[in-house]
């Protein structure tokens, strides 16, 4: 992981309040092109709050966050280099939109004020959804998706808009475990093209054996490395258990450690 | 029936009844879609102020509560966004003040005879030619920033969040939003009334998205309520002589039950549940 290219992502020192709710505290963390890691944690650890803050839609009470060098809410082009998959409840599911609007969606910060999409911008969201193989389901309107054609449609938006940096936050909410496995092939396809992809999760023992690095955090960075590292450290388990969320996912430690490449 | 169609009153009051119905059901898809009917009817009660207002300055209400409407919107919305107040608490506190106020200032001008009923519950039979100037050119100024903005509200009213990730100004596109509510709140008064026309901003829209999954069909299918609604309402009302305003919003709620009963996505639900 070290790597003289600077870094996509810096966080220095990062504090976050939200509503006099201290959510993030002191979190220092780089992450340099080509990293695919997974921020876990249990429920309600701040990981979502960490990718907004990347994105720009949180700002810190201290500490300071650059992304492509810049502070995420003064991105400007920067921003059609980031691809973000937002946790799937936080839409509303029946709205009324085919698979293919909403991942035209997707170019739409590119294509500007008063523009209606051009040829490009078609044909960026066919090329998105043959990668994730959602070809048949453009006119599908969301509503009648299941959750992992779903979790496609949204991982597809992200893609249209050709980005280097994918986040995503628990994509595999509310997906049975065949599109989970299949989801994270095609993470692990799409970083092996040069991607960037941190992705937010909780069911850590399927995670952990795709991914390249691991940051726990629990309002503070817990731990940070591999995932052998990190998942098989003491201090975890005694801090907050990463441990303990094996026995709720149901997988046993040995996959992770099986896992390393 | 058709010789009422003779009349000048009946032909305003027809046009401005398309208008209105049309504008109505096309802002309030996003007004059904995004949540915000309360906001609606907060705004809608706004404007008694603001047409108060008009009557103590001598100037056209709706003019007055154009500026009004708009104040309260962004006042609402900024309330809402920049404090820790909740959207629906901010709703609760300019919803009532602002009718407060009117009334206060109302109660200003005694002995003035102000025909406040017409303004509370629409008068679409006493619509003048300046009425329907002031509706018509509102009603097409938002319909033309609809238009610009299509894929920025679409994207905003569907999921803010990632639409201002990409790039999209999301906060703006919402003051932009709750502007439109305001201004179609305006373009309604004089035909449904202050009390009745949030009734419209949400009825039609919510009637077509029993019906379809597509965004632009629900758009078009609430115009057609909308529109059959106002222009339906009005006839019924003269043939039935009650009143047009409860007439339309009333017409308006029976096509939306019809709607549900025949919903394809209730149908599905059941479906749904039965699997389980």
């Amino acid at each position: 992981m070290s790597d003289m290219r600077p870094p996509i992502i810096e966080l220095d020192h990062v504090t976050v309040t939200l509503q006099d709710l201290l959510v993030l505290e002191d979190v220092t963390l780089q992450v340099t092109p080509g990293d695919f890691l997974a921020i876990i944690g249990p429920n309600g650890a701040g990981k979502t709050t960490l990718l907004k803050v990347i994105l720009g839609l949180l700002r810190p009470a201290s500490g300071t966050v650059r992304v492509f060098g810049r502070a995420p809410w003064k991105l400007n082009g920067e921003r059609q280099r980031i691809g973000y998959v937002p946790q799937v409840f936080s839409v509303d599911l029946s709205f009324p939109v085919r698979a293919s609007e909403v991942i035209l969606m997707g170019r739409y910060g590119r294509m500007g004020l008063f523009r209606t999409p051009s040829p490009a911008d078609r044909a960026a969201v066919h090329r998105a959804m043959e990668r994730v193989g959602i070809t048949e389901l453009a006119d599908r309107p969301i509503a009648r998706l299941s959750g992992g054609q779903r979790q496609r449609v949204f991982l597809a938006r992200a893609l249209a808009n050709e980005p280097e940096l994918l986040l995503l936050d628990e994509p595999t909410t509310g997906v049975d475990m065949t599109s989970t496995e299949g989801l994270y092939e095609l993470l692990r396809t799409l970083h092996e093209s040069g991607m960037t992809i941190l992705i937010v999760s909780h069911d850590v023992g399927v995670v952990a054996s795709y991914v390249d690095g691991v940051a726990c955090v629990n309002r503070r960075l817990v731990a940070h490395g591999r995932p052998t590292e990190v998942l098989g450290s003491q201090e975890l388990a005694q801090m907050y258990g990463c441990d303990a969320m094996f026995f709720h996912h149901g997988r046993a430690p040995h996959m992770v450690v099986a896992t390393e490449r | 029936m058709t010789e009422v169609l003779g009349f000048a009153f009946m032909q305003r009051a027809l046009v401005a009844g398309t208008i209105v119905g049309a504008v109505c059901a096309i802002v309030g898809v996003y007004v059904v879609l995004k949540g915000l009917s309360f906001i609606g009817a907060g705004i809608a009660h706004a404007s008694f102020g603001g047409v108060a207002l008009g009557f103590v300055l001598g100037i056209d209400p709706a003019l007055t509560a154009v500026g009004f409407c708009l104040a309260t919107a962004w006042a609402i919305g900024l309330v809402a966004r920049r404090t820790q107040v909740k959207e629906d608490t901010a709703v609760g506190i300019f919803f009532a003040s602002t009718m407060a106020l009117g009334i206060l200032l109302i109660g200003l001008m005694q002995g003035y005879n102000v025909d406040l009923f017409g303004y509370l519950f629409g008068s679409i039979l006493a619509v003048t030619m300046q009425d329907l100037w002031i509706t018509l050119s509102l009603g097409a100024g938002v319909l033309m920033v609809v238009v610009l903005f299509f894929k920025e509200l679409l994207f905003v009213t569907f999921d803010a969040e990632t639409a201002q990730a990409v790039g999209v100004p999301a906060t703006r596109v919402y003051f932009l939003l709750i502007s439109l509510i305001a201004l179609t709140v305006v373009l309604s008064i004089k035909v449904v009334g202050i009390v009745l026309v949030s009734a419209l901003l949400v009825t039609p829209a919510a009637a077509a998205y029993q019906l379809t999954e597509d965004f632009r069909r629900m758009m078009a299918l609430a115009v057609v309520i909308g529109v059959g609604s106002t222009v339906g309402g009005l006839l019924l009302s003269y043939q039935l002589n009650t009143a047009s305003g409860a007439t339309i919003v009333l017409l308006a709620t029976l096509v939306f039950f019809a709607a549900a009963a025949i919903s394809p996505r209730r149908w599905r639900r059941k479906a749904g549940r039965a699997l389980h």
